[in-house]
Order: structure tokens, then C-alpha cells, then sequence
């Protein structure tokens, strides 16, 4: 039941929203999930980071949203629950390791990944399969994990830049490690073709490693900013080679610099300074992530309960204010959370790969909104250009 | 063990067609029948034949009872009591037994006229099946019989869907289709008085996560919108007693705030149908009708006004809102063949329709339709289908089960297979079993009822002088008494005391024993090492010996006396109530074997 003092925001926003969205639907989970992960094209897994039992839940997306041609025909609308699973503990992480039925995911408190099957049509329940040891036990932030197409599936894994190793599913061998003894925490890891990955670390250093060398990693600073407390996250983009891959770094003050990957070390493309609104107290939720499909966009969630997406586009050496292309507040002004005290944060946003403006973002209070916008400016030269 | 057998009926694992067979206690109920929407032949009935082979139904079944108007509900009712035969009554609520048979006259015509089928059921045969329905009034409990009681309470699916709780003697069960809000904050007040052994639901949704009301709302209004900004009309043909009255409001608060000008209509077949109907059943309605209701005349709106059919020809935009729902005949058709040509146009399916009619073919994408006489119409304005019902998803089957506390839960309706997860997730988070009986077979559910007895005072009075630990649930104690049933109550009482309630008249009995024992020791001598040894074997009984000469254990006396013919044998005679009869052999055979040497 929404209170009744919201139900004014909530009518003006909705009013917009007919506007300024030409989709929108808006889910309620039993639990909040801080992952969104695509498991194919018209499924993802969301799972709950409660300290003791949580679920594993593998969606299917509304049949609406993929009826193109006979849209109107189509009146699905809803999630449904394709498999789900019981975890032990929380699920902070959580990847789909491409080409399999398989997902791995880590809590956040050891280095240590949990195998996932997510089962096929004859049977709805995810199950367990086992587990892949981190090289550390104890680990405060958890560790990422990262993965490519390969056969047979490997998964790159790790919680600070010395633990960082490649490790093949089924066996658990150990193919490849990342030689370095400094132990910074990451924030990023990521593959940008299939031997190339980058791992970027808190601090804003990012390591490019190339896994067929056993060179050293290539090592770039963090970029020039203020303060050593500042943490830093990232995102590259896959284009079709990988030259031509760009890397996003977010600083928590709102820095946002766009990099070359062939120039990381050197100086940025661009950067801004971005509104980043509430701080909330933890930043574990920051996401930030280049658009599929648009040229030069980027989206930025975890600093308060709005989705935020701007047009690197026009963004130049300066770091000036700019205002965002687009921003999502449907968790702020539909948020079922009773608990005042701790305003709602977005927990984790993802782009459809190929509609282009259709993302799928999870709030705090258990919300799941899956919105297509409509980009405000309407002139060709402002735009952003889908590339297919 | 009592158990309690639950059996959907219907072939198959398809869902779409309600009807399940529950035996509670020695009844036979009926939950729903309804049609399965998708056949055309006798797949669309439930299989009756699993209540017996030929034959009428009313020997076989206790009562029907059906939770709500949709047809894949009570579509079948017809045809079960008037071609299968059943003479008994069928429990629905007093607006469900209003609409029924309108909705079913409605289906029947569709299905014989526009599709010319035979073997279906006839108008009067509605007109005898509806004879047979008892109507159910809200909290009321309806005694079908000496032993089984039911009573329906507010579910808030639909106007009149009601939840059913059958109870049996001290066996219950709830039924429910799909609870709103509003019900579901009022479950655990009522039902907590007993928790039911199983709770049944569907489970058709459960796998579902669904997108929130406001966001369907926005769709609708976006449509309507956009084709009133492009100059197009939009037809709504609407079910007088679905959503159209929440639709209109939407709307009115929608051109209010937008300043919107173009004029809504409403067809007067609707508004007369409607308005007889709430007004019928306004404790029926939810909160927001009631208060249009009662804030102003059902239909007076700023923006919405009564639609007179030469409206349909005036240029510009225009929303309209008619009947039927299907566009199978009247009003609602007669606009969508003038506006169907005009691409600018759009029509709004807000429901199900059923096959044959006009409805149903658009929504399946058909874009050129025949007419009477051959005559072709070429559909070119929007179509678009828009779902405004409610169904219980996965969120909605937990927040039941957690108001409800069944003992059970049984689930219809779904793929087992797609189910695991939920079937496990219920397990988990309440302890209980859940059950997914596929449609044809049978659930056994294993019950305990409690049987309260009363215990006389007296009674009482005298086990917990007994002594020893105080009675403790977890560990039973034998007691004797003698349990009386008079009337409808059970009670438990003393031997004496039912000895006397009948009027009868107390016989004792006393088993003696003679046993021969060697030992040279004179009789108080004797009887005392007997005393002696029975003490160091019976600890914890009580052992005295008497001044009388004798010793008792318990209630068994021992005396000693010489033999006649040996002098040094001993004949010791025991005696004991049949009550002691396990200590009296026991002592029996222990002085048979004599006594130890080392006595004193």
C-alpha cells in the first residue's frame, strides 16, 4: 500500500513517465538482489546478500518486451521464476560463464566461488555443483569474477590484483595467475577479448594483462585526482577489437574519465564531473557501464536510488559539470521501503545487449524495474547513434 | 490414520478448467467446475467418470461448492448437474449465483449459435442448474449436514469470490483461488481459530513475478493517450462487471489532470447493469468503487458521459467504453465495424475472450474478418491486449501460507516439474508438506485430528495423587479410567464413577495362588525373610509387614502357613486383584524359585 503523501510524487512522475519512458515495468522481489546478470538472451539471475539463507532466482523476461511485430498482442507482462536455488550464505557476485548452464558466484566474505547449474527443462531447481578455492581465505571486499567464451569454461577470479587467477571450471586447475606483489583490492575485472583482460583496482590503477605472455602486466596509474581515500570503478567497452575498447573510470567523487585501452597509461579522451547526488554509506552498490548499443554512453547507479546515464560525447579535457542525458528515479519515487532512516540506493543495473535503450535496474528495497527511455534530445547531432 | 483425499479432475496436465474432488470425514465435496476454454469438444468438461462410471453424481457427492463467476470456474456446472445429473445443492455466494448465469447464457450462445455445437447445454438447463444453488452469505456457517459445516469468507478476486473453509468434525480445509489485499490482512484474524489441515490453491501464477498495477495502468493510459493525441478513436468493449468501472475512473483522474478534452462515452447498457449490480452488492465492492459510489451516482463523471450510437459517427477523437466484452454481438461490435477501417483507430481488450467470437480472432492477429452475408472486414486500426486480472503469484502463495498456517498445502494446477523450487522453497520456509497432485490423481493427506475429551475431577484428583513427575505432553502416562460418549461430548471418568452413571453394579476379582516353599525357619520367620528379599528385589513398591501377619505388596497380600504333611515346607498363599494380576505372577513366580540362602 503506498502512503499516501508519496502517491502525489508518484502521480507527477507517472504522468512524465508517459513521456519520458516507452516501456516500463516495475517487480517487487521477496528479497533485494545487488546482482543482475544476464544468463541469456531473455533470461538473468538475481540472488539475495542476506547474511544467512538467500535464493538463486533465474527470470525469464516479460514475453512483452520481445514482441517486436505484434506488440500489442502480446499482454505478458510479468517475470517468471524459470529455476531457483537455495544459498547458504549472500550472494555479492555472480557470473554466467558464457556457452554453459553454469553461473559462479562469491559472498563477499572469502575469495571462494560457489559452481552453480542452473538446470534445463527437466527439472526448476538450481543446484550446487562445487566450489573453486580463492588463494586467499579471508577477504573483505570478495572477490570479482570474470569470464569469456572458452571451451572448456575457465573463470578469472580474484579479490586483490596478487590473487588474480585463471582457473578451468570442471577441473579446477590453475592456468594462468597474475605475478605481481602488489595487493591492492579490486574493483573491476574484466575480459575485452578472449586473452586479454583488465583488472582495475580500488585505487584506479588498472593492470592490462594479455594471458598467452608471460610478460609482466602492463600497470597504468589511476588517473590525476584528489585524496588517497578515493575509490575508483570501471567499465570497458567490447568493441570489435580490441583496440578500439574504452575504458570508464568513476571516482566516489563523482570523476568520471574515459580512457583509450591502447593509451591507459597516458592522458584520458575525456572526463567530467558527474552529479553524484547522496552519498549513502556504502559504496559497495557503484555501478558504472557502457551502453551495448549507443556510442559514447554511459550509466552510473549505486550513489543514491537513481539510475543516471550520460552522453560522453562533448565531454572534454576539462573536468566541468555535466548534467546527465537521462535519469531513472522510479526506485526513489515508488520505494516500498518502511524504514525511513536509510533512504533506497540502486544495487545494481545492466543493459540489454541489443534493445538500445532498455536496461534492467535492483534497488535496496527489493525492486526490479526493467524501463526503455526515450532520449530527451531529440536532434540528430546530440543523440546518441545505436550502432546497429 | 483420518486422511484426507484431494483429486483435481480433468485429463491431462493442462490447466484451465477448475474442478476438484475433496473427501474430508467420510464427505464428498466438489470445488468449482468449470470449462476448459481451449477445446471444442468433451476435453473442455472435467472428467466425471472418476466419481463413478455411470450414473447421476448426487448419490456420489455431498455438495459443490464454486468460488467465483469466471467460466473456467463454473462453465461446466450446467452440463454437470443437468447432463451428468446431480440433485444436490451448489454453494456459491449471492453475486456469483447473480452473474452465472448470465456469463454462462452468454458462452452458450457463443458456442451454439455462432459455432452451431451440439452437444452442449441448453438454456433451460441453465435456468435448472442455477434451482439447485444455495446462496452462501459472507461469515455464515452453513450446516450441509449433521457433520459437515462450511462457511465463505471475502477473497476480493472478483465481485463475489469467496474462500471457502470446509470443516468436518475436527478436520478443515481452506480453498482459495486468489486472495487480494485487502482479504489477505483479515486471514490470520479468522482462520488462526483452527489451523485447517490443508490449505489448496492454484498455482497457475506461481511461478510469476508480476509487474506492478501502476505500470499496466501507465500502459493503458499511454495507448489512449497517444491515439487521442493522432486524432483516433479507441473502443474499450468491456464486461459490465470486470474492470470497466476502475478503468473510467483512471481515466476521468487521467483527463483531469491532463486537461484532456476529448469526450469519453459510456454505453447505457453498461451503465444500467452495472448500477444494478453494485448497487446489489455494494458490501462486495472494493474500496475504491464504494467510495465513487458513494460520492457520487456510479456514473456520473465530469469527463464520461452516456453514449448515444450516432455519437460513433463524429469526427475527431473519442473513447468509448461498451458492451460485450468479446465483441461477439450488440453494441461494442457495431462500433468496431465502423472504426475498424481508420489505422489511427485502436481497440482495447482488457480480458480473455473466448473462442468464436470477434475478440478472440483479433487478439490471435487475424486482420481480415467475415461478416454476415459474406462481407469482409479489413482491420486495420490497432489492436492491443491489455491483462488487468489479478492472479496469486509466488509472493502472494507465501504470504497466504504464512497468514493461513495450514498443517498442509496442496498446489493445482501447476507443472510439477516447474515446481521443485517452489515446492521445496515451501517446505523450507514452514515446515510443512506441499503437495502437487496432477490432475487425475489424488493426493492422501495423513491428519491427526484431536479428539477433546473432558476429564472428571475426581479422576484427575487421584492420578496426580499418584505421584511421581507431574504429566508431561511429551511422555504419556498410562491411566485407567473409562471413557463415556454421551450425546456429542466425550468424557473420561473413574471406574466407580461410570459404575455408577450406568447404573451398574461393582464385581471384584481375586486370583489366589498356593506355593510351596522348602524352609525349616518357623512361620513369622519365614514370612519375614519373604518381607526381607522381596524388599531388596521391588524397590520402589510398597512393601509392609503387617502386624497381622501378612505382607502386602501393593495390593497383594502373602501369608505363610505350615504344611501338614512336611515340616519343613512351607505353603505361602498369595492374593491379588485382578488389577495387580502383572505383579501377582511376577511375585508368584519369583517365590516359586525360593528364597536366596544369605537371608536373614
Amino acid at each position: 500500500m503506498e502512503d499516501v503523501e508519496f502517491d502525489d510524487i508518484l502521480d507527477d512522475w507517472f504522468i512524465e513517465s508517459l513521456k519520458t519512458y516507452k516501456d516500463l515495468h516495475v517487480y517487487q522481489l521477496e528479497h533485494p538482489t545487488q546482482v543482475i546478470e544476464w544468463t541469456s538472451e531473455k533470461t538473468v539471475c538475481v540472488a539475495g546478500y542476506s547474511l544467512s539463507k538467500n535464493e538463486i532466482l533465474e527470470l525469464r523476461l516479460p514475453l512483452k518486451l520481445f514482441a517486436d511485430e505484434n506488440k500489442g498482442l502480446c499482454a505478458e507482462r510479468d517475470f517468471k521464476v524459470a529455476h531457483g536455488g537455495f544459498t547458504d550464505g549472500p550472494v555479492r557476485r555472480l557470473r554466467h560463464i558464457p556457452g554453459t548452464r553454469c553461473v559462479v558466484t562469491n559472498d563477499g566474505l572469502s575469495s571462494d566461488l560457489q559452481v552453480w547449474d542452473l538446470g534445463g527443462d527437466d527439472s526448476d531447481v538450481i543446484r550446487r555443483t562445487g566450489s573453486i578455492a580463492g588463494r586467499r581465505n579471508v577477504s573483505e571486499r570478495g572477490s570479482r569474477i570474470a569470464a569469456r567464451l572458452s571451451s572448456p569454461p575457465e573463470v578469472l577470479h580474484g579479490a586483490q590484483s596478487s590473487d588474480i587467477q585463471l582457473t578451468e571450471l570442471t577441473s579446477g586447475r590453475t592456468l594462468y595467475k597474475l605475478e605481481t606483489d602488489s595487493t591492492d583490492p579490486l574493483s573491476f575485472l574484466q575480459f575485452v577479448s578472449d586473452t586479454v583482460f583488465l583488472a582495475g583496482c580500488c585505487n584506479g590503477s588498472v593492470y592490462v594483462t594479455d594471458t598467452r605472455t608471460s610478460a609482466a602486466p602492463q600497470l597504468s596509474p589511476p588517473p590525476a585526482s584528489s585524496g588517497d581515500s578515493v575509490l575508483w570503478w570501471a567499465d570497458a567497452s567490447v568493441g570489435p577489437h580490441p583496440s578500439s575498447c574504452r575504458v570508464v573510470r568513476l571516482s566516489s567523487s563523482g570523476q568520471a574519465v574515459v580512457s583509450d585501452l591502447r593509451s591507459l597509461g597516458g592522458g584520458a579522451v575525456c572526463q567530467a564531473q558527474v552529479d553524484v547526488q547522496e552519498r549513502c554509506c556504502n559504496l559497495d552498490h557503484v555501478r558504472v557501464s557502457w551502453a551495448p548499443t549507443l556510442d559514447d554512453c554511459i550509466s552510473v547507479s549505486g550513489f543514491s536510488g537513481v539510475v543516471q546515464i550520460y552522453n560522453t560525447c562533448g565531454w572534454s579535457m576539462e573536468l566541468q559539470e555535466r548534467q546527465p542525458l537521462f535519469q531513472h528515479r522510479g526506485h526513489v519515487v515508488s520505494s516500498q521501503q518502511t524504514d525511513d532512516s536509510t533512504p533506497v540506493f540502486t544495487t545494481a543495473h545492466i543493459w540489454h545487449p541489443e534493445r538500445p535503450r532498455t536496461l534492467l535496474s535492483a534497488a535496496s528495497d527489493g525492486s526490479v524495474h526493467v524501463w526503455d527511455w526515450v532520449d530527451p534530445e531529440q536532434s540528430a547531432a546530440g543523440s546518441p547513434i545505436p550502432r546497429t | 490414520m483420518p486422511e484426507i483425499n484431494v483429486t483435481p479432475l480433468g485429463a491431462g496436465q493442462d490447466v484451465g478448467r477448475s474442478c476438484i474432488l475433496v473427501s474430508i470425514g467420510g464427505k464428498n465435496i466438489m470445488l468449482d467446475c468449470g470449462m476448459h476454454m481451449g477445446y471444442n469438444d468433451d476435453r473442455r468438461f472435467p472428467d466425471f467418470s472418476y466419481i463413478t462410471q455411470n450414473g447421476r453424481l448426487t448419490d456420489f457427492l455431498d455438495c459443490v461448492i464454486i468460488s467465483h463467476f469466471h467460466l473456467d470456474h463454473c462453465g461446466a456446472l450446467p452440463y454437470m448437474s443437468e447432463m451428468v445429473g446431480y440433485d444436490g445443492p451448489i454453494y456459491m455466494t449471492h453475486p456469483t449465483k447473480a452473474i452465472c448465469p448470465i456469463l454462462l447464457e452468454d458462452f452458450r450462445k457463443i458456442t451454439v449459435d455462432k459455432k452451431g455445437e451440439t452437444n452442449f447445454f441448453t438454456s433451460q438447463m441453465i435456468k435448472d442448474c442455477m434451482k439447485k444453488v444455495v446462496p452462501l452469505n459472507l461469515h455464515q456457517t452453513v450446516q450441509v449436514d449433521d457433520e459437515l459445516e462450511i462457511k465463505a469468507y471475502y477473497a476480493g478476486h472478483v465481485l463475489g469470490a469467496a474462500m471457502v473453509h470446509i470443516k468436518v468434525g475436527s478436520e478443515s480445509v481452506v480453498y482459495t483461488v486468489s486472495v487480494n489485499k485487502y482479504a489477505k490482512s483479515h486471514i490470520s484474524a479468522w482462520i488462526d481459530k483452527c489451523r485447517p489441515d490443508i490449505l489448496i490453491s492454484e498455482s497457475t501464477y506461481a511461478t510469476t513475478i508480476r509487474d506492478s498495477k501502476r505500470c499496466r495502468e501507465r500502459d493503458f493510459l499511454k495507448k489512449v493517450h497517444e491515439t487521442i493525441e493522432r486524432g483516433g478513436k479507441v473502443l474499450i468493449p468491456v464486461f459490465a462487471l470486470g474492470r470497466a468501472q476502475e478503468l473510467c475512473i483512471l481515466l476521468e483522474t487521467f483527463w483531469e489532470r491532463m486537461n484532456l478534452k476529448a469526450p469519453i462515452y459510456f454505453s447505457t447498457g453498461l451503465t444500467e447493469k452495472a448500477n444494478h449490480y453494485y448497487k446489489l452488492f455494494i458490501t462486495w465492492t472494493n474500496q475504491k468503487i464504494r467510495k465513487t459510489f458513494v460520492q457520487r451516482n456510479m456514473f456520473e463523471f465530469k469527463h464520461i458521459k452516456a453514449f448515444d450510437r450516432s455519437y460513433a459517427d463524429n469526427p475527431g477523437p473519442m473513447v468509448v467504453f461498451a458492451t460485450p466484452g468479446m465483441l461477439h454481438a450488440g453494441q461494442s461490435l457495431q462500433i468496431f465495424k465502423k472504426w475498424a477501417g481508420n489505422e489511427k483507430n485502436m481497440v482495447i481488450m482488457p480480458g480473455y475472450c473466448v473462442q468464436g467470437t470477434i475478440g478472440h480472432k483479433i487478439l490471435n492477429g487475424q486482420r481480415k474478418l467475415e461478416m454476415e452475408g459474406r462481407a469482409t472486414l479489413d482491420v486495420k486500426l490497432q489492436v492491443e491486449y491489455m491483462s488487468f486480472s489479478a492472479h496469486a503469484d509466488a509472493k502472494g502463495i507465501m504470504q497466504l501460507i504464512r497468514m493461513a498456517e495450514p498443517r498442509n498445502m496442496l498446489l493445482v494446477h501447476g507443472e510439477a516439474v516447474k515446481m521443485e523450487f517452489l515446492k521445496g522453497k515451501i517446505e523450507q520456509e514452514f515446515s510443512i508438506d506441499c503437495y502437487m497432485p496432477a490432475n487425475g490423481e489424488t493426493a492422501t493427506v495423513t491428519t491427526n485430528p484431536s479428539v477433546p475429551v473432558d476429564i472428571s475431577l475426581n479422576l484427575l484428583k487421584r492420578e496426580m495423587a499418584l505421584g511421581g513427575p507431574l504429566p508431561d505432553p511429551k511422555k504419556p502416562r498410562t491411566m485407567h479410567g473409562t471413557l463415556i460418549m454421551k450425546e456429542n461430548s466425550l468424557k473420561l471418568v473413574s471406574s466407580e464413577q461410570a459404575l455408577k452413571e450406568l447404573g451398574l453394579n461393582e464385581h471384584q476379582l481375586r486370583f489366589t495362588c498356593r506355593v510351596q516353599l522348602q524352609d525349616p525357619h518357623s512361620d513369622p520367620d519365614t514370612l519375614h525373610r519373604i518381607y526381607t528379599h522381596l524388599k531388596s528385589v521391588l524397590k520402589g513398591y510398597t512393601i509392609q509387614h503387617l502386624p497381622d501377619g501378612t505382607v502386602m505388596v501393593e495390593s497383594i497380600v502373602i501369608k505363610v502357613s505350615s504344611s501338614a504333611e512336611d515340616t519343613n515346607a512351607k505353603v505361602l498363599l498369595l492374593s491379588w486383584s485382578y488389577q495387580d494380576e502383572d505383579l501377582g505372577s511376577f511375585l508368584s513366580t519369583l517365590l516359586k524359585k525360593g528364597l536366596p540362602s544369605g537371608l536373614c
